[in-house]
């Protein structure tokens, strides 16, 4: 594949870093990535890699585009309210880059349908706003062998990891076991200021990137979490759980 | 003294830094009970950086972060 003249000025500001180059666009538009929810976090990370021009971006959500989403999902607009949030990201995603084959998936994730969703992706960028979908997105990658990137906000607090099958911990090593549902606040309940899953929206963009272009070291192994009140940054080491119900013989 | 820091929920009715004093407390599990935390509602407990358990030995100088479960998006 060869760059063309129209793609080597879109890509300009990153065909000149060491870290990414032509070699490194090839790869970013020869890729496949899945972003399971279109909401506050899916937002900037799917804005961010079809702008990096990542070749294929796949989009699983099942809603439409609410009012209330406004506040913090910024792939969507007030003129595409009460649209399926696949089709108004999807918009918004060609008309950013037309380099970019963006695919619709309109559903929500279960034991059903996770394995063949995953199947046909490089990475899986995890943005839902559900323990239960996190559990299972995190169950479904290990067993596949499949790279992800979690990303978890709740009012002014945010974390990111990355999941390497097979050579790091996975979700479920870090957290054992998802809260009991009454103890399960989201967003709706405990509130969430936009700006905080745009910057966990962002790391996963950026781990993505990384992952897909080899550059840099990943959040494998390593919990970042982001204190947006008090504004500091923390990583946490995180070791592989040999019990772990899911990875642990791997 | 023992310093612990709470995160994101655990904050409520609690603040975001407390300190304790190391006569009162031996594990992690103390503290929890003495903040009113049930030991499974936290998703990660930290002592001086490192991922541990309710049971492990807190003292003097420790640094002890709690967070809770994150599931927004």
């Amino acid at each position: 594949m060869s760059l063309t003249e129209s793609q080597r000025t879109r890509y300009s500001r990153q065909l000149v870093m060491p870290e990414i180059g032509p070699e490194g666009q090839e790869k970013l538009l020869s890729s496949k990535v899945l972003i399971i929810g279109a909401g506050g976090l899916g937002s900037p990370a799917a804005l961010y890699l079809a702008a990096a021009g990542v070749g294929t971006i796949g989009l699983a959500d099942k809603d439409e585009v609410d009012l209330s989403n406004l506040q913090r999902q910024i792939l969507h607009s007030t003129e595409t309210l009460g649209i399926p949030k696949v089709e108004s990201a999807a918009a918004r995603l060609r008309s950013l880059n037309p380099d970019v084959n963006v695919i619709e998936h309109r559903l929500f994730i279960s034991e059903n349908n996770i394995d063949s969703l995953i199947a046909p992706y490089d990475f899986v960028v995890e943005c839902t706003d559900s323990f239960d979908a996190k559990y299972l997105i995190n169950d479904a990658c290990v067993r596949a062998s499949k790279p992800f990137c979690h990303g978890a906000v709740i009012r002014f607090y945010g974390q990111v990891m990355t999941i390497l099958p097979g050579k790091g911990p996975c979700y479920r090593c870090a957290f054992r076991k998802p809260p009991e549902p009454e103890k399960a606040l989201d967003a709706k309940k405990l509130g969430v200021l936009g700006a905080i899953p745009g910057v966990i929206g962002c790391l996963q963009a950026l781990e993505t990137i990384r992952f897909l272009t080899g550059s840099g070291e990943l959040l494998t192994g390593r919990l970042l979490t982001f204190d947006g009140l008090d504004m500091y940054f923390q990583t946490i080491p995180l070791k592989k759980d040999p019990n772990c119900a899911v990875c642990g013989g791997r | 003294m023992i310093e612990v820091r709470l995160f994101a929920t655990f904050r409520d009715g609690r603040g975001k830094i407390l300190e304790m004093s190391p006569d009162s407390v031996s594990t992690a599990d103390d503290i929890l009970n003495a903040l009113s935390i049930p030991a499974e509602d936290v998703a990660i407990l930290l002592i001086n950086g490192f991922h541990s358990k309710p049971s492990d030995p807190v003292g003097d100088g420790d640094v002890i972060a709690l967070f809770p479960p994150v599931g927004g998006g």
